[in-house]
């Protein structure tokens, strides 16, 4: 029972580091159309700067927030590329992404070099309902409970969320109502480079970084996201979860070696009973 | 000179350069040329099934490591040779289909990540497994061969590679020019329409899909041979990029321009890294420099050339050799 506990904790907040990825997916997705093949990077370079501006001696909290804005000022880079030219359709600009998470690799290696890099999260651990939790891992849940209301709030309540959603509904009827649709597409990258920046910035302490972890932190993330038909952050928050506490359980119990089929068939199975269910009719737009 | 020969006269040059090129080249061209070949086999079903079929495959390299496994694994346990290169790409497109007929339900990125899921499962259990020899793969497979002859030399296999690709490129070319393939066309551009037309859109995106993936087997299968081993290592995830890369730098649906994408990319990394390793240069120049072409390849012939490099070209000639026409009286 204590086990499970310990496992049902250590799951969600990997999962919680696949939610913020997730939810930058869907930030960028529900704007722009497109899916953003180098939101797991925005992770690593956060989570590899911030182990390096800790290394040149700046003070903890002062360089988590640093690399969040290296990994916000990244996604909007990133966005100026995908979406930036005119008339770039979503597969085009998903090539594109794809070009810029490899174009990174090379950044990365020659900044930071090829070895993996961690810092140190919040040391110590609390004692809940008899099960010792390590603090990182409460700072990871709570960070992206904090995260999750706040952008909720920010798409449903403010004028510029709103702006921001209509964009994705319904490019043509947003730029015909004065919304600069380039413009919200390209603050909803910046704004998934800040996400993506946090989730770095929350997990490379419980998993070194290096700069292919990209693949993995996007494979994961895009699980989720797809959980919420890549539109919904909440349902990609579930996803996320679902998939971080059955990775942690099948690790705990032994099935370490297949926590990445458990993962993507996962994943597999949900795209496709989606897309049996939509029809296939509805996309021919996108 | 008639249409016709002026139209075939450039793959004849092509076709006598090809055969001509082993006996000049040392065993490191060698190399570098059959690796050519082989990534030419494989962007020509990429180009396929992006091109004509309007499907985005991440995990073409998938498809390479089925056919080598299979090669391998066959010739291992003391199959013939023949038996295992034919294999290959018939193992490659079974598993095609396999995985074909739930995923291509999908399309657009679901697809593409459907597909890079595919090949991280698959590599996953390569690594575990105890017939594909685990992380360490398999060693020690035999040299290719019929009877009592073995290839040996890496002139051989350069004219194995190449007769692949001449053959994969043929049957491309018949593809393309079939019924099937003007369908195909069609439901690249929309698949309502080309249902609506009668065309079967399930059925024939699952054959391209498992011709494309026969393409990656067969040239698994080879490399298979000629490496001499297999490990989950030699198939990353980056191989199936370069792919696309390649693919989409030729020019997407063109078959010349598979080949000319995967010369293209294959001979400036060969060069970046001879640069790379010269002396003097930190030892992260290579990977750094090949990561870095790639990307700006990628990310400028997507922005500025959305029909590739060949086709560009060809576009430019064509309407030069035009200008020249009308300027004649």
């Amino acid at each position: 029972m204590r086990e499970l506990l310990t496992y049902l904790v250590n799951g969600l907040a990997v999962g919680c580091g696949f939610a913020l990825i997730a939810s930058g997916l869907v930030a960028v997705h529900r704007v722009t159309g497109v899916v953003n093949f180098a939101q797991g990077m925005f992770a690593v370079v956060a989570g590899l700067s911030a182990s390096w501006l800790l290394g040149t001696g700046l003070p903890h909290g002062l360089s988590e927030v640093a690399a969040v804005l290296i990994a916000t000022v990244t996604g909007l880079l990133t966005g100026l590329l995908a979406i930036g030219r005119r008339g770039t359709t979503p597969q085009s600009s998903l090539i594109i992404t794809l070009g810029i998470g490899v174009l990174a690799y090379a950044i990365e290696i020659f900044v930071w070099g090829d070895q993996p890099r961690s810092f140190p999260g919040l040391p110590g651990s609390v004692t809940l309902g008899g099960v010792g939790v390590q603090r990182q891992h409460l700072l990871v849940i709570a960070a992206t409970a904090v995260t999750f209301l706040l952008l909720t709030a920010f798409f449903g309540r403010t004028y510029l969320g709103k702006a921001l959603s209509a964009c994705a509904s319904n490019p043509y009827a947003a730029r015909v109502i004065g919304i600069d649709v380039t413009k919200m597409g390209l603050l909803a990258f910046a704004l998934g480079g800040l996400l993506g920046g946090v989730a770095g910035v929350l997990v490379t302490p419980l998993r070194p970084i290096s700069f292919d972890t990209d693949v993995t932190l996007i494979v994961n993330g895009f699980a989720a996201a797809v959980f919420g038909a890549l539109t919904r952050p909440g349902l990609a928050l579930v996803g996320a979860l679902l998939l971080g506490v059955a990775e942690s359980m099948a690790a705990g119990y032994g099935y370490a070696a297949y926590q990445t089929e458990l993962a993507l068939g996962l994943m597999l199975v949900i795209m496709v009973v989606q897309s049996t269910r939509r029809g296939p009719v509805l996309e021919e737009t996108a | 000179m008639s249409d016709r020969m002026r139209r075939l006269l450039p793959g004849l040059a092509v076709a006598a350069v090809t055969l001509a090129l082993p006996a000049f080249l040392d065993d490191s061209a060698l190399s570098v040329y059959i690796f050519l070949g082989l990534a030419a086999m494989v962007t020509v079903g990429v180009s396929l099934l992006m091109g004509y079929a309007g499907q985005v495959s991440l995990g073409q390299g998938a498809f390479y490591a089925v056919g080598g496994y299979t090669a391998g694994i066959l010739a291992v346990h003391g199959g013939p040779p023949v038996a295992g290169l034919l294999a290959a790409p018939v193992v490659a497109a079974a598993f095609a289909v396999v995985v074909g007929v739930p995923l291509l339900r999908l399309r657009g990125h679901h697809l593409a990540f459907a597909t890079l899921a595919t090949q991280l499962i698959l590599l996953s259990l390569a690594g575990q497994l105890e017939f594909t020899g685990g992380d360490i793969g398999l060693q020690g497979i035999p040299r290719f061969g019929a009877g009592s002859f073995e290839l040996g030399d890496a002139s051989g296999y350069a004219y194995l590679t190449w007769a692949g690709v001449a053959l994969v490129m043929l049957v491309t070319r018949n593809v393309i020019a079939s019924r099937p393939g003007r369908a195909l066309r069609a439901l690249a551009t929309s698949e309502t329409a080309a249902a609506s037309s009668g065309v079967p859109v399930g059925r024939y995106k699952l054959v391209v899909f498992a011709l494309s993936a026969a393409f990656a087997g067969l040239a698994g299968g080879i490399y298979a041979f000629y490496v001499g081993y297999v490990a989950p290592g030699s198939f990353p995830v980056l191989l199936s990029i370069e792919y696309i890369v390649m693919a989409v730098v030729g020019g997407l649906g063109t078959i010349w321009g598979a080949v000319v994408g995967a010369a293209a990319i294959t001979l400036l990394v060969q060069a970046l890294n001879v640069l790379g390793t010269a002396p003097g240069m930190p030892s992260y120049a290579p990977s750094v420099l090949s990561y870095a072409v790639y990307a700006l390849l990628l990310i400028v012939v997507v922005l500025f050339l959305p029909h590739g490099l060949l086709p560009a070209v060809t576009r430019r000639l064509s309407s030069r050799r035009a200008r020249e026409a009308d300027a004649r009286p």
